[in-house]
């Protein structure tokens, strides 16, 4: 009985440093953060009263500089969620099955040049693409000239600011969701493929009939960790267009950053975050849950 | 006949693409060789007057230590990759083959709080850095990083399917828990280590806002906040020089994705199938 205690004790040994870690760098800054939430808390003062849910109330509360910056940031985060999520499947599906496509020598070289640019950082990417895309001495825009068309300001003008931050994103992290979708699709069977052969199946057909349905798990995870990454973006926008035009490509991180930091007001900007969390998760929840209600509904019909 | 057609087509819209794809990293080479005034004409891709100086300005340029960042980020991501392989390994081996009590609602607590968004721990982690007066130093560049619950969730499942025989061999020979793990059990796992490795110090060396926010000093940025930081001064004013110095920036963290491809995209197919 002893034997059996020690021994789940020193099992338990294992656990230990990383149930440390787990506590101190996640569950206690997740109360901590509702906590704070509740105060007035001005980084500079040392004392941060109990406020109730009033930072809360201030950010639904239209005429609160909370409300302009959360709802601003949201609007514009929620935009660039819809512009560049889509792109990011389907493009990074376009490749996969180009690559796949590609005789197996080659295959290698193709998906290691479409892959690169996800080993760049962020700030490295917003260099180059600030340079490219500069409106007088841009490459884009000499080229553009070249062909004898006008220069575009692609970081100063609507809708070319959200055109560049969603090219950049694009290029930057789209290796990542083909890798995915590379072997989602190695691991449809052949057989199917085949059978549809023998029934004459077009291209197009074995694509719809075949390939999506095969891949639809793979399909449901990019979507949302796409829609995840999109929500959290940051860098770009703060180092391309600094939020410009005007305020019209601040996104939601960047809003409570400034509610953080500039303005000091640490409750009011952990509130902000939380109902970016909240929204979050709800998005992926409903992103799951309609994805999955759609194919038992296609059980059904079958 | 007609397949070969096709293929040809695939195979030169495959390299269109690529080079594409390759383009703003192989200007962002060749422009670190031109002089000034090549590199604003912008006339063409190769250098025509190749030269050295935009390197050695840069290097020896006190307001941007570049190499004291490639030394941070280095740094910070050996240091945390080795924390998060010990801890991870440790507990993934613990949860997944010991008699750990709790283990049964230890690891669903884990994995669930995967989606868990980082920014609601963002602040209040700040917070606990600045209480602890910490802020501005390698402590928040490092630990955060080691309460992601991803590498358990990862090791989990390979020690899961790993051969009960090896350990009972061990164990007949004498073997305690800890000496089964580090002999039979973490040599085995090597392959799936590499795969946690370099997903984790891609992740901390790519990292922007947090370690923007919590370091306030050049010789505490990391490459990526101290180049963003930079870009934002009077340094873009040389093309040349800025090119050069992101050129050093990129060179180690490519070589290291070049190296770990393999292991990384094993570790992203792996991450896909939750």
């Amino acid at each position: 009985m002893k034997s059996k205690k020690m021994s789940a004790f020193t099992s338990f040994l294992f656990v230990l440093p990383y149930l440390i870690m787990f506590t101190l760098f996640l569950v206690v800054p997740l109360i901590y953060g509702v906590y704070i939430s509740f105060h007035d808390w001005n980084l500079l003062s040392p004392i941060h009263p109990f406020v109730g849910g009033e930072n809360y109330a201030r950010i639904f509360t239209s005429g609160t500089s909370e409300n302009r910056i959360f709802l601003n940031g949201l609007t514009n985060t929620l935009q660039f969620v819809v512009y560049s999520v889509p792109l990011l499947v389907i493009i990074g599906l376009a490749l996969a099955m180009l690559v796949n496509s590609l005789p197996m020598k080659i295959r290698g070289f193709f998906r290691t040049a479409y892959f690169i640019p996800y080993a760049v950082s962020v700030s490295i990417i917003a260099v180059l693409w600030l340079w490219m895309l500069d409106t007088n001495s841009g490459l884009v825009n000499q080229a553009l000239e070249g062909l004898g068309l006008s220069a575009i300001p692609w970081l100063t003008k609507l809708p070319y600011a959200w055109i560049s931050l969603v090219i950049a994103t694009v290029w930057w992290t789209i290796g990542f969701n083909m890798i995915i979708f590379i072997n989602a699709l190695n691991e449809v069977s052949e057989e199917m493929y085949e059978a549809a052969n023998i029934d004459g199946a077009s291209s197009w057909q074995k694509f719809i009939h075949i390939t999506l349905p095969s891949i639809r798990p793979i399909m449901i995870f990019v979507i949302i960790t796409s829609t995840i990454a999109s929500f959290n973006v940051y860098g770009q926008p703060y180092l391309m267009t600094r939020g410009g035009p005007g305020e019209s490509t601040e996104v939601l991180l960047m809003g409570i950053v400034q509610q953080a930091f500039e303005l000091r007001q640490m409750g009011a900007a952990s509130a902000m975050a939380m109902l970016m969390s909240l929204i979050m998760i709800s998005i992926s929840v409903g992103q799951f849950l309609l994805t999955r209600g759609k194919k038992r509904k296609g059980e059904e019909h079958a | 006949m007609r397949n070969k057609k096709k293929n040809i087509l695939l195979i030169v819209l495959a390299s269109i693409l690529a080079v594409a794809f390759l383009i703003p990293l192989l200007w962002m080479l060749s422009t670190s060789f031109k002089s000034d005034f090549e590199a604003i004409g912008g006339s063409t891709f190769l250098p025509q007057e190749f030269t050295l100086a935009n390197y050695t300005s840069t290097l020896f340029n006190d307001s941007v230590p570049v190499f004291r960042w490639l030394f941070n980020s280095l740094f910070v991501g050996i240091a945390g990759v080795s924390i998060v392989l010990t801890i991870d390994a440790m507990a993934a081996y613990g949860l997944a083959r010991l008699d750990v009590p709790f283990k049964k609602v230890l690891f669903p607590l884990f994995v669930s709080t995967l989606m868990i968004p980082w920014v609601i721990t963002f602040l209040p982690l700040y917070q606990q850095f600045s209480n602890l007066g910490l802020l501005n130093t390698y402590a928040p560049l490092i630990l955060p990083y080691s309460a992601n619950a991803f590498g358990v969730f990862l090791l989990y499942q390979f020690f899961r399917s790993f051969p009960k025989e090896l350990e009972e061999a061990a164990r007949m020979d004498g073997a305690n828990k800890w000496q089964i793990f580090v002999r039979v059990v973490l040599p085995s796992a090597r392959p799936i280590l590499a795969t946690l490795a370099i997903f984790t110090f891609m992740s901390i060396y790519n990292d922007f806002l947090w370690p923007l926010v919590t370091t306030s000093t050049p010789d505490m940025r990391t490459v990526t906040t101290g180049i963003a930081i930079m870009q934002q001064g009077s340094f873009v004013s040389s093309y040349g020089k800025l090119m050069a110095l992101t050129t050093l920036a990129t060179l180690p963290i490519l070589v290291v994705f070049l190296i770990g491809q393999k292991s990384f995209i094993k570790g992203i197919t792996q991450s896909g199938i939750k």
